[in-house]
């Protein structure tokens, strides 16, 4: 694998718009653009300037990254659709990294150690979760789930275990969170585009990239349906 | 010579496609998701949107290579895309990857009105257009009569003031046991069955041009239920002439009072042989010329919509990046 010299980085899993950018000189710049899901309209005069600002053109982009989720359904699919859009316009690589791993890495960044939970806020009481180990590494110790906040509440408090909690679905039931007696908190709400840097740099690229809904369409659980506006 | 990438994701469609400045057509890729939506009855707003993903690139690039461009550095002068109305999960898609392909190559971004696009279809098959025309837009989300003085000069007279035609045909069809699209189904149906066995009303008899096909829907079921013994063809054949008889009834008091030299169809149900039918010889009866799209530019289609961007950079320039989904927009409001 070549040198990766500029790569930008797009994060949309949560209500936060948030983007970076790691240049080939070594400067690296991350922003967040908005918190109130306004992400179709901040991220790509966001790109836009942050380019600008180190100088950059959008043709000197060799890489993105983008989160893949799991979070907030329209707010991934705009990440990911611009992120489609770039690497398909530029012909460049194209790199996806999960919102609960980059919790996990900004978490150990901070300096936390041991047994630590991601937890996206996933709405209507759930949240989507995974659970690390964090050492000299950062490796995976479950995979990505959506589950009740409480029942993850419950379950660290009976297990005994010491944790750490991040995320904004941590934010979002931080009562609960907190009753957990061998529990600490890591303020964290937005996946750090640091961490997806980082990523984007070391991973290869893929083929092709596509969100990590872990839950199936409103509809078809539901079976509500809307005719066709053709 | 202008050449403009057309992108729409508004409802179940990703589409995308290389218009030039003289609307000629140098590629359209149509990637549907109605499969999906089949065994629900209509479009499911979610997983419209995760097909849209799961297409954009490659439907994109299909009309790029189509085009006999170099996907990586087209000779693209603009990125046109539909920004509403339709579904927000859906147009979301489209308007995002747009900006990134227009950021991507340097060249301005371009968003239109859907209904617009519809519009400008029979710009893209034929050249002998003559305004002004009258055009009746009808669809599985809108129908309405529309008075055009030239490309991009509008006027809605009137529009379905509770369900548009196609929603009606739907959930006529879902009523009647049909599969889903109803229009294609009701309409093959009723070839074979006699119109009027099942007596329904008149409606919208009124002198405006406002539409109106909830109360039809409504008295087909009551009909149905009181006429049980009517064969399903006699009903199919019975309801698809209530909805033509309003629709030309409404067009043709429109082209009594607005003098134009041309009538065309637009829109999903525009594909309906009945009313194809019924406009051709409107147009003959009044002597002016029918533009009947072909059923490929009836359905949605982003060729169309690159049309329509074509006009708009020209008489308003490009679109802002901060450019938002408008789901509600009415053609009434365009530009
Ligand atoms: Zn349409």
């Amino acid at each position: 694998m070549g040198r990766i010299m500029n790569v930008l980085a797009i994060e949309t899993a949560t209500t936060a718009c948030a983007i970076g950018l790691r240049t080939g000189s070594g400067a690296e710049v991350t922003r967040v653009l908005d918190n109130e899901r306004r992400h179709t309209e901040v991220l790509v005069p966001g790109i836009t300037e942050i380019l600008a600002e180190c100088g950059l053109a959008p043709h000197d982009i060799d890489r993105v990254v983008v989160d893949i989720g799991p979070g907030l359904f329209t707010g991934l699919r705009v990440g990911i659709a611009t992120a489609i859009g770039l690497s398909e316009g530029l012909g460049v690589g194209l790199v996806g990294v999960t919102s609960l791993e980059l919790l996990a890495r900004g978490a150990h960044e901070g300096g936390v150690r041991g047994a630590l939970v991601s937890a996206v806020d996933g709405r209507r009481g759930e949240v989507f979760v995974q659970t690390f180990t964090l050492g000299d590494t950062v490796e995976p110790a479950g995979e990505p789930a959506v589950a009740v906040a409480r029942d993850v509440v419950i379950e660290w408090a009976t297990n005994g275990a010491a944790v750490t909690f991040t995320g904004d679905g941590v934010d979002r039931y931080r009562g609960d969170f907190n009753a957990v007696p061998n529990g600490a908190l890591f303020a964290q709400a937005v996946p750090p585009v640091t961490a997806a840097l980082g990523l984007g740099a070391s991973r290869a690229t893929q083929a092709s990239i596509s969100p990590l809904y872990l839950r199936e369409a409103d509809a078809v659980a539901n079976f509500t349906t809307r005719t066709r506006p053709q | 010579m202008t050449v403009v990438l057309g992108i729409e994701t508004s409802c179940d469609e990703t589409a995308a496609s290389v218009v030039d400045e003289h609307f000629h057509v140098l590629s359209s890729v149509i990637e549907s998701s109605i499969d999906e939506h089949r065994a629900f009855g209509g479009v499911v707003p979610e997983l419209a949107g995760r097909a849209h993903v799961a297409h954009i690139g490659p439907v994109v690039r299909r009309a790029l290579l189509d085009a006999g461009l170099d996907p990586h550095h087209p000779a693209i002068d603009a990125v046109v895309v539909t920004s509403g109305p339709g579904l927000v999960g859906s147009l979301l898609v489209g308007l995002s990857a747009a900006k990134a392909y227009a950021l991507s190559w340097g060249v301005p971004l371009v968003g239109v009105n859907h209904l617009e696009g519809h519009l400008f279809a029979p710009l893209l098959e034929r050249s002998d257009l003559e305004w002004p025309m009258l055009t009746l837009l009808v669809s599985g989300g809108h129908s309405m009569i529309v008075l055009q003085t030239g490309p991009g000069q509008h006027e809605v007279l009137g529009e379905t003031i509770d369900d548009a035609a196609g929603e009606a045909y739907d959930k006529v069809a879902r009523w009647l046991g049909l599969g889903y699209p109803g229009g294609p189904e009701i309409d093959a149906l009723a070839q074979t069955g006699t119109a009027g066995t099942l007596k329904l009303p008149v409606s919208m008899t009124g002198p405006d041009y406002d539409l109106s096909f909830s109360g039809l829907k409504t008295a087909v079921v009551r009909a149905t239920e009181q006429q049980s013994d009517v064969a399903l063809a006699d009903v199919a054949a019975s309801f698809q002439a209530a909805v033509c008889e309003q629709l030309l009834r409404k067009l043709r008091s429109a082209m009594e009072k607005y003098e134009v030299r041309g009538v065309a169809l637009a829109g999903g149900v525009a594909a309906n042989s009945a009313l194809r039918d019924g406009v051709t010889r409107l147009s003959q009866e009044f002597g002016i010329v029918a533009h009947l799209p072909t059923l490929q530019m009836c359905t949605d289609n982003a060729a169309m919509i690159a049309a329509a961007g074509l006009y708009r950079l020209g008489a308003d320039g490009p679109s802002a990046m901060s450019l938002s989904a408008r789901p509600n927009w009415q053609l009434a409001d365009v530009p």
